[in-house]
């Protein structure tokens, strides 16, 4: 509740902002690149330099803050992006390993950087991306599948939420609405924008929406850095009523969350969180999160995993203060987009089970991940069982594709995103 | 020291599994490019960026920029609108297969000297590494062409050069006018 501020207080926000953007420096000097419209300055333009005088020097890259000295020529370094589609003949589905009676098929292909999925009321698939600026929606056409690129130049267009006949697309910095889109897919209206007063910061700012049982939209503002005290506005989950702008934080010492989902029965918030890295092959572990009560905070910079005191950020602190995960789901796997199995297709133990897709590895020797993984939950909503649901994407450490999200169809089959491979997959099941 | 061999070993399967592509059917469809590029990539036209030890998928990754309009430049631009992916895998192996000749560039060895501090204050090796050779969608540094890199450098401090992830537009915030003339006669001069 600490964060609370209205569209009509724009002045306060800016003022929010342009803390969060001071307080920001000392950890990484960016907000780089800036969406083209944006109606709240960050900050005043900075000052012409004298030529001699040189700027400061940054900080190294977000992604090698906090590697120890001892790691100095190590070789890892976070996976290449995939900007591409590639052709069916390089998807090793054969090699995808399924539970009995379960099958995966190539059901979209020429989607570059898939990432996030959203399904409209009349069946048509949207898939936001990170990287590439453009939102597609798949559409079923005559008996025909087909891949139409609705949106184009977006910035960070990662995160979609399909409610009431309109797309709400979350940018960087900002959170669009699209309204009666898929009347009008290849002449999409103006957008609408929601909020615009999100902090700009590239590290970790990419969004995850997904939309409450109140009608709210919930994303996150990831920490902007791999291990550092954000700023009070980061490391969060936020959530902003669509109708009035309103904004609230959710859950607070959260690194970075790029999945969530509401427990149908109980609606609460669950989500997935990636630890940082630097502190080990094993250590810590990414997680998975249920927010039980709101403000809750989860650790993040000073305590990993529920139990592991961060070796420098965590002097002085105990984990004791603060909420635990409800399950740690394994090293550096990357957990994104996750899914309650809601629909009948699948055999009746799997009902509400939450299955989560796995981007994969970079700061291991070895990678892991690279899979969709289920966890199962007791009367209680406690994890009681984690196991693997499809594995197959990586092989040693060769990998020719990466899961991003899950969606529950209609008809109750799932469909898995993939920003490497540029495609989407449908996993069925058959007695 | 064994986890560290494995490691490359990996590396090096990840590169040629990504690349799968073919260095002399790259050599056919970069006939059109070493007019400007020069020959096998050693571009010495001022402006102009060598291309020759390109890692495959820079090369690749920043024609399909160009072709989806992401990377403008009036003269690349229209090269790049035609091209099949397969194409500019192709043409980034037949590159990254190419040796990078010496350049002939005369460098202000002051310049050179600030430069050379600045390349560590600033981290450039973390993702270029040590050696400027580049890695994977990250270019190769050494010996490239100085107006390039300014113009480059400048267009990433301003946003009118937009890069896939940000990490460098971040970076080039920190670089002065004067900071990104130091630097890029120093990575010029880098054999």
């Amino acid at each position: 509740m600490r964060s609370f501020f209205t569209r009509s207080t724009v002045s306060k926000v800016a003022g929010w902002i342009a803390l969060a953007a001071a307080v920001l420096a000392t950890v990484n000097p960016v907000s780089a690149q800036q969406p083209a419209a944006s109606v709240v300055q960050a900050a005043p333009a900075p000052q012409v330099q004298p030529a001699q005088q040189p700027l400061a020097p940054p900080p190294p890259p977000s992604w090698q803050q906090g590697r120890p000295e001892s790691m100095k020529s190590s070789t890892l370094a976070p996976n290449p992006p995939g900007l591409t589609a590639k052709p069916a003949s390089e998807m090793k589905l054969d090699k995808i390993k399924l539970l009995p009676g379960f099958s995966i098929e190539l059901w979209a292909q020429g989607l570059p950087n898939a990432r996030s999925i959203a399904v409209g009321a009349k069946g048509t698939v949207f898939v936001g991306t990170r990287l590439i600026e453009n939102v597609y929606a798949v559409v079923e056409k005559d008996g025909k599948r087909e891949v139409k690129t609705i949106l184009k130049g977006l910035y960070r267009p990662n995160g979609l939420v399909f409610h009431n006949g309109a797309l709400y697309v979350a940018e960087l910095s900002r959170i669009l609405r699209y309204d009666n889109i898929e009347d009008n897919l290849d002449n999409p209206p103006k957008p609408v924008i929601v909020f615009d007063a999100l902090p700009k910061d590239e590290p970790h700012g990419w969004k995850y929406m997904t939309l409450g049982p109140d009608g709210w939209l919930y994303f996150n503002i990831g920490a902007p850095c791999n291990a550092c005290v954000p700023p009070d506005t980061h490391a969060a989950i936020v959530r902003v009523d669509p109708k009035n702008g309103v904004m609230e934080t959710v859950a607070k010492g959260v690194r970075n969350s790029v999945g969530m989902a509401f427990h149908p029965n109980t609606k609460e918030l669950w989500f997935t969180n990636h630890g940082r890295d630097w502190l080990g092959e094993d250590m810590p572990n990414d997680t998975l999160h249920r927010v039980s009560k709101k403000g809750v905070h989860f650790g993040y910079p000073y305590c990993h995993q529920g139990d592991f005191v961060d070796p420098e950020l965590g002097k002085g602190r105990s984990c004791a203060e603060f909420t635990p995960p409800a399950l740690k789901l394994g090293p550096h796997i990357a957990p994104l987009g996750m899914r309650f199995y809601t629909g009948k297709m699948f055999p009746a133990e799997f009902r509400n089970r939450i299955i989560i897709a796995n981007h994969g590895s970079w700061n291991r020797t070895n990678k892991i991940g690279f899979n969709l993984m289920q966890v199962t939950l007791d009367a209680q909503g406690k994890p009681v069982k984690y196991e693997p649901f499809a594995e197959g994407w990586v092989d040693g450490n060769n990998y020719w594709g990466r899961p991003v999200d899950v969606q529950v169809m209609n008809d109750g089959a799932l469909l898995v995103s993939d920003d490497v491979a540029g495609a989407l997959y449908r996993i069925s099941y058959k007695k | 020291m064994r986890g560290v061999s494995c490691l490359f070993a990996g590396a090096w399967l990840v590169a040629a599994q990504a690349i799968a592509a073919d260095v002399e059917a790259g050599r056919a469809k970069a006939e059109v490019c070493v007019a400007c590029h020069g020959l096998n990539g050693n571009a010495v036209l001022p402006g102009v960026p060598s291309l020759a030890a390109q890692p495959a998928m820079h090369t690749f990754l920043q024609l399909v920029q160009f072709r989806e309009k992401r990377r403008r430049d009036p003269q690349m631009s229209p090269f790049a609108e035609k091209l099949t992916d397969r194409d500019m895998q192709d043409i980034g192996a037949y590159f990254a297969a190419q040796k990078a000749a010496p350049s002939s560039f005369v460098v202000d060895a002051n310049k050179a000297a600030i430069g050379r501090k600045l390349l560590e204050a600033h981290h450039c090796g973390s993702c270029h590494m040590p050696d400027l050779s580049g890695q994977n969608q990250i270019p190769r540094l050494a010996g490239q062409n100085v107006e390039y890199l300014v113009k480059q450098m400048r267009g990433l401090k301003d946003g009118s050069r937009r890069d896939i992830d940000g990490t460098m537009a971040s970076a080039a915030q920190a670089l002065s006018v004067q900071d990104i003339d130091n630097l890029a006669h120093y990575l010029a001069s880098v054999k």
